[in-house]
């Protein structure tokens, strides 16, 4: 059992950790997962008493507190009770000691064995890593990066500890061997109370029953492995969950936006968090559970948007929508699938309030929508189907794009041009005047839906919906805008209702799924799942006709 | 789709004609004062005289220069046409929008009260109207208008029903956009080449219903009007007067001509498919 309780550690003035309250129960593995710089490292070795930092708060092993003991009683303790596989493979050796040596020595220094006992433990360690016995008469240099790590976690177990710390133990290694490892790790974790250390969330994945996001010495989220690398609920998890490549992920990297300020008041992510609000920036978040797990954010992690339930919209007899229930989170991105004809523009129009349901309530930040006013068109915003349409043939690319601050009444003439430049910029159009007093009919289609989005955008809304936005253009210019559309999902925040007939796309951007068929979704869920395992058959139909190369 | 007005009409033969007449009856109208050196209210004894140096066209029974009647008259004519356009296609704008905007009983109410209009015989009502209340310029003006608004309006409600579906109007409406934004940034600017043949059609109508009330002596008989000029004309017929008869008429025909030039050319400009020789979208 391993208890922290309001550890704090300083180097100078940086405090990298901050207020930090974790326990560990016995037989449990944790991994402290986070980018480089969280302070991961240094926890780990302020557990081990090794921080050169400034320490306060308590480390408390088996009711002793770590940190009150003098130096030669933390000796005692270390690689007795608590051991560690250091992160730096090459400067954890001694260079001049054969491997054997080093397993022993820790044995030996505490006097547990006698040097031939000692001996025999160490190749019967050797043996249980998975190292031959002719590897023990050999230097470091002599081994292999899987070989060294493999030597490294022998030296980790010789006094049999009850903690273990392990620090990135699988960062340099190939796939393969990191696998081995992996294998390895998960016996000797047996019955042990276990921190790891890692910023490699499919290592954590594996071997962890417990994950803690570290993110500038504070925990964001902590709970369940599975359910917070699967269903990551604190934003800033959700940006390392999306920077994360695995095979299951269909949608494109994205990453968390900026970096965050070291000394700031409030929440640690609150600069570049999407979804702050005032009082982010002043009151520290404290780690409360929410559900199974426990989230340190004011607004109880990733809020939800936009919650549609039980919509119906029926056509002179013709029913275009039977019942949709939808909702969007705050910076993601939810593709409506179907054919044409199953009611997806249908739903858009009834989301802006363009068509009024005949049935069913809509909910945006938690309000029910009754009436479509200036301040719900803020933040909501939709990107029509045909941009050669909803762009007035009488109006310039200027007056296009300053529409929407001029109906809102936001800011005066000069304010209006500096905010439609920047959104023209943002969509990699041209802000020179010459293009600026063209003419919808002189631009080309893929300039068009680009002004289309720059217009959307300029009111900067928390929700896009896109109704097909790229169906009108070739490859190369959809995969130029919907970059763009994720790019500014990932520094913005957007939420995007993408509706598309093409599931090819839609497996590509977006994080859930909605197939809708005849004015009803069929099958919702995770894009990882609806295209690796469609359960309705008609889902299987759709993603058979979608474009591919394959000659199965 | 974008119109060139200007070019439109520089490439169209009529269209030049029409432009090329109106121009020239409106600077006459625009210069009368200069091109006479008579009024033409100045009754003199030189009575039914035949043209001659002084008098180029000859003087009437009153001994009124009758060229100077002629070219005031075409003032007349032209704010009458001017006047019943603006007034026709306002009322128009404000029915026909205001119908299709804001649907339901009153939209109803509308259209039924157009088709009355429409079903009753628009001259004899006219006729009837105009011979109760004896009209000066402003009444004829507002008499004229109310009799044509109900074609123009069912247009533009048809055509505003239309536009309220096109996607930059939803557009607006996705900005957060009011009826009366839309309306007058969106709907009355799309309506432009609508607004600008029915004002053509109405100016046209105007001038020559205005010289037929005055013909008919219904209107104001103080009022200079071609339509006076020519029903006094055709009473001293047997003097066979025609410098008196024809320029009147010759006025009238050029002006009616003018407006229908420039309506069919608008009419061209904004149907392609009409160009003759030419594939739509040339």
């Amino acid at each position: 059992m391993l208890e922290i309780k309001d550890l704090t550690i300083t180097y100078g003035r940086n405090t990298v950790i901050k207020e930090l309250n974790l326990t560990v129960p016995k037989g449990d593995v944790l991994a402290v997962i986070g980018e480089s710089g969280a302070g991961k490292t240094t926890l780990a070795l302020s557990l081990m008493g090794l921080c050169p930092g400034n320490v306060e708060g308590q480390i408390i092993y088996q009711g002793v507190d770590f940190l009150s003991l003098p130096e030669p009683q933390r000796r005692l303790l270390r690689w007795n009770k608590v051991s560690m596989v250091f992160q730096d493979l090459n400067r954890s050796f001694n260079p001049v000691m054969t491997v054997l040596e080093q397993i022993m020595e820790p044995m030996l220094e505490h006097e547990l064995l006698s040097r031939k006992e000692a001996q025999k433990k160490a190749y019967y360690l050797l043996n249980k890593v998975g190292l031959a016995p002719v590897k023990g008469q050999m230097y470091p240099h002599q081994l292999s990066g899987g070989e060294k790590q493999r030597a490294l976690i022998a030296m980790a177990l010789t006094n049999d500890p009850e903690v273990l710390i392990l620090d990135e133990p699988t960062a340099a290694l190939d796939g393969l061997t990191k696998a081995k490892i992996c294998e390895l790790l998960k016996e000797v974790f047996s019955e042990k109370t276990v921190v790891l250390v890692t910023h490699d969330l499919s290592t954590a994945y594996q071997l962890a029953n417990r994950v803690a996001v570290l993110y500038q010495g504070r925990i964001m989220e902590l709970g369940l492995t599975k359910d917070i690398l699967k269903n990551p609920r604190h934003p800033y998890t959700r940006g390392l969950v999306r920077s994360f490549p695995t095979l299951d992920a269909t949608k494109d990297l994205q990453g968390i936006p900026g970096f965050g300020i070291e000394k700031q008041e409030g929440c640690v992510f609150a600069n570049i968090c999407t979804q702050r609000i005032a009082d982010c920036t002043k009151i520290i978040p404290k780690l409360e559970k929410r559900g199974e797990r426990e989230i340190a954010c004011l607004r109880g992690g990733v809020v939800n948007l936009l919650k549609v339930e039980d919509l119906t919209k029926v056509y002179s007899g013709v029913t275009a929508l039977k019942g949709v229930s939808l909702d969007i989170e705050e910076g993601e991105t939810v593709a409506v699938v179907g054919e044409s004809g199953s009611g997806k523009t249908t739903l858009a129009l009834c989301l802006m309030g363009l068509e009024k349901a005949n049935q069913g309530s809509i909910y945006f930040q938690g309000e029910k929508i009754v009436k479509w006013n200036k301040e719900f068109y803020q933040k909501v915003q939709m990107i029509f189907q045909n941009p050669q349409d909803c762009i007035s043939h009488r109006l310039n690319v200027l007056e296009t794009v300053c529409e929407p601050l001029v109906i809102q009444k936001l800011g005066t003439p000069e304010e209006r041009i500096h905010k439609a430049k920047k959104a023209l910029r943002d969509v990699e159009l041209p802000d020179e005047d010459e293009f600026l007093n063209r003419y919808a009919h002189h631009l080309s289609g893929g300039e068009l839906q680009r002004l289309a989005i720059a217009r959307a955008l300029v009111l900067e809304p928390k929700l896009l919906i896109a109704d097909e936005p790229t169906s009108a253009l070739d490859a190369s210019i959809q995969a130029k805008i919907m970059r763009l559309i994720m790019d500014l999902q990932e520094k913005r925040g957007l939420s995007i209702l993408f509706i598309t007939h093409d599931l090819a796309l839609a497996r590509k951007v977006s994080d859930r799924v909605f197939v809708l068929k005849d004015g009803q979704v069929v099958e919702r869920g995770l894009s990882t799942q609806i295209f690796s395992l469609p359960q309705h058959p008609y889902t299987r139909k759709l993603l058979q006709a979608t474009a591919n190369f394959s000659d199965f | 789709m974008h119109i060139n007005y200007v070019r439109g009409f520089k490439e169209n033969r009529l269209g030049r004609l029409g432009i090329i007449f109106l121009a020239l009856i409106l600077s006459i109208a625009f210069l009368a004062p200069v091109l006479t050196a008579y009024s033409p209210r100045q009754v003199s004894e030189n009575i039914l005289q035949p043209p001659s140096q002084k008098h180029w066209l000859g003087t009437n029974d009153l001994g009124q220069d009758i060229w100077s009647r002629v070219i005031f008259g075409a003032r007349t004519s032209f704010i009458t046409a001017l006047s019943v356009g603006i007034l026709t296609v306002t009322l128009a704008v404000f029915i026909g929008c205001s119908a299709a905007l804001l649907r339901g009983i009153y939209e109803r109410f509308v259209l039924r009260l157009i088709d009355i209009f429409l079903i009753i015989p628009n001259i004899l009502l006219l006729l009837l109207t105009a011979a109760y209340l004896r009209p000066g310029p402003v009444t004829m003006v507002i008499v004229l208008s109310i009799f044509n608004w109900p074609g123009c309006a069912r247009i533009i409600r048809a055509q505003t029903l239309t536009l309220q579906e096109k996607s930059h109007i939803k557009a607006a409406k996705t900005f957060g956009a009011g009826t009366f934004y839309i309306l007058v940034k969106h709907i009355i600017p799309d309506l432009g080449p609508i607004l600008a043949s029915s004002f053509i059609a109405h100016a046209r109508r105007a001038v020559f219903m205005e010289a037929g009330l005055a013909f008919l002596g219904i209107s104001d008989p103080l009022l200079i009007s071609w339509g006076t000029i020519i029903n006094r004309a055709l009473q001293y017929s047997y003097l066979n007067n025609w410098y008196w008869l024809l320029p009147p008429a010759l006025g009238l025909s050029l002006t009616v001509m003018a407006f229908s030039f420039l309506g069919y050319t608008l009419e061209e400009i904004l149907n392609p498919r009409l160009k003759v020789g030419k594939n739509a979208g040339d």
